[in-house]
């Protein structure tokens, strides 16, 4: 059987291909800030002098990185609403991705805070620095700095991985290519153009990053080296 | 990576893409290679209650994995079951992943296009349906409310089409579909009847109600395109088998209605 490729017949759907790529652009904004939000608070938590929070940031981490995401995204959609609270279909979409992202950046960012040499913080204490000033200025700015690669690799890898909110019906790229490949039957040239489309979104994600790290980093810019 | 295993990988990557592109001969005919081989691949999208679904043993079981059942027992080979999704219906049928597709698979001009049909071999009716309190009473009813359906359906279709401006909630499967209403996901569905009776078994809230009809679809088998031998053998055993009653039995365990009378006569 030999196929012929037709990739006009897609072409009516270009509208449902941007409004499915911004969907997902949008999702992935939303779970990178409030991700990193949740792992930095999570990461000190684990690092903290308290058991409980500990003990608390340490089994969300890995009840969350041991679970397959298809699973926290039913149990969270359909668990939220079987106990009554009903969530926009974005926003229930936006939640499975931040409470997922939220683990996996609080282990990537611990690892950078574990890299801090002892000294430097006891060096910041005999200053007189207050704890928030020795976290923000001594800890966390260089850990974030050292981390950052793996960091926003870890959120090109989520926004990949947005795609499996289709399942719950968030009209992101992958569910566009499932509406248009069922109404155009060109399932091959579809998943042609969504691929493409993805590779695109990961690149464009992959600069963006590379910029504003340029922007947030001023001693690797000025300098070009590592930390 | 050493030339060697990069060659060897660009070799497999050649054969992979000669492979999807050259794999048979244009003019087979699948009804001889199905005889060959000695099995029937069956293309059955699971999930569906009344027409395939897993029973208390676990076992699939209804009218659409019955009749498959009875087909390859009459052509005289092994049954296979291909268990696929919803939204991968026409595409297994396109791609050859399995032989044929009984999967409540309704006749459209659209899907005519891509894939043959048989004759009409059961029926099915599509509704709109939602709580009692709520008023609706057509397509424009619905702009401004949430609609949950399963994509790649004909519901999704003509609600996609009809219901602009409505919040179209689609699903991967029936299954799913039936756990969103359940759950309280969403509470005005666009299904058909079957999948209506299974949601209202398991909600423990009111019941949903039928708002209005949207149509009485005709099923049909679904196999790829220019198979005449294999079209001609299925349309006369859905005739003879409809003849005998033999088919109106199979429906009727599950569904507990009769097929309507002019079923085979319908032309889609």
């Amino acid at each position: 059987m030999r196929y012929q490729f037709d990739f006009g017949a897609l072409l009516p759907y270009w509208r449902d291909f941007l409004d499915g790529a911004l969907t997902t652009l949008t999702m992935t904004a939303f779970a990178v800030v409030f991700g990193l939000a949740i792992g930095i608070l999570c990461a000190i938590g684990r690092r903290s002098a308290s058991p409980l929070l500990q003990r608390l940031c340490g089994f969300y981490v890995e009840l969350i990185r041991n679970t397959p995401y298809i699973i926290q995204i039913f149990f969270i959609f359909f668990g939220l609403s079987s106990i009554g609270l009903r969530l926009p279909i974005f926003a229930a979409a936006v939640l499975t991705l931040v409470v997922n992202v939220g683990a996996y950046t609080a282990e990537i960012v611990r690892a950078g805070m574990d890299t801090i040499h002892p000294g430097q913080i006891e060096a910041a204490q005999a200053l007189g620095l207050s704890q928030p000033q020795i976290y923000w200025d001594v800890i966390l700015r260089p850990a974030l700095e050292r981390v950052y690669p793996a960091l926003t690799g870890q959120f090109v890898l989520m926004m990949l991985a947005s795609s499996i909110t289709s399942q719950i019906s968030a009209e992101e790229l992958t569910a566009v290519a499932n509406n248009v490949q069922s109404f155009s039957f060109r399932a091959f040239e579809t998943y042609i153009v969504v691929a493409v489309l993805y590779l695109a979104l990961a690149v464009l994600l992959k600069l963006a990053f590379y910029g504003f790290g340029q922007l947030i980093f001023p001693r690797r810019r000025r300098l070009g080296t590592p930390l | 990576m050493t030339s060697i295993t990069r060659r060897s990988a660009f070799g497999l990557a050649a054969a992979g893409a000669a492979l999807a592109l050259g794999g048979r001969p244009a003019f087979a005919d699948q009804l001889a290679d199905i005889r060959k081989a000695g099995k029937l691949r069956v293309a059955v999208a699971m999930g569906v209650p009344l027409f395939a679904f897993v029973d208390a043993n676990v076992k699939p079981t209804g009218s659409d994995v019955e009749t498959a059942k009875l087909i390859a027992k009459d052509l005289g080979v092994d049954f296979e079951l291909v268990e696929i999704t919803n939204a991968a219906r026409v595409p297994t049928i396109q791609t050859r992943k399995a032989d044929i597709l009984v999967a409540n698979l309704a006749i459209t001009p659209e899907r005519k296009q891509a894939v043959d049909f048989t004759v009409p071999y059961a029926t099915l009716n599509i509704v709109v349906a939602g709580p009692e309190q709520v008023a609706i009473k057509e397509y424009k009813d619905l702009v401004g409310k949430r609609i949950a359906v399963t994509r790649a359906t004909v519901n999704d279709q003509m609600v996609t089409q009809q219901a602009k401006g409505a919040e179209i909630v689609r699903f991967e499967d029936d299954a799913t579909l039936i756990t969103a209403v359940v759950s309280g996901q969403a509470d005005i569905v666009s299904t058909q009847t079957a999948v209506l009776s299974a949601m209202n078994e398991k909600r423990s809230g009111a019941k949903l109600v039928t708002k209005f009809v949207q149509q009485e679809l005709n099923l049909g088998i679904a196999l790829p395109k220019g198979e005449t031998a294999l079209k001609g053998w299925l349309d006369d055993w859905i005739k003879a088998k409809f003849a005998s009653g033999e088919l109106n039995a199979v429906f009727k365990k599950f569904h507990d209605r009769d097929l309507p009378t002019d079923l085979v006569q319908r032309t889609v």
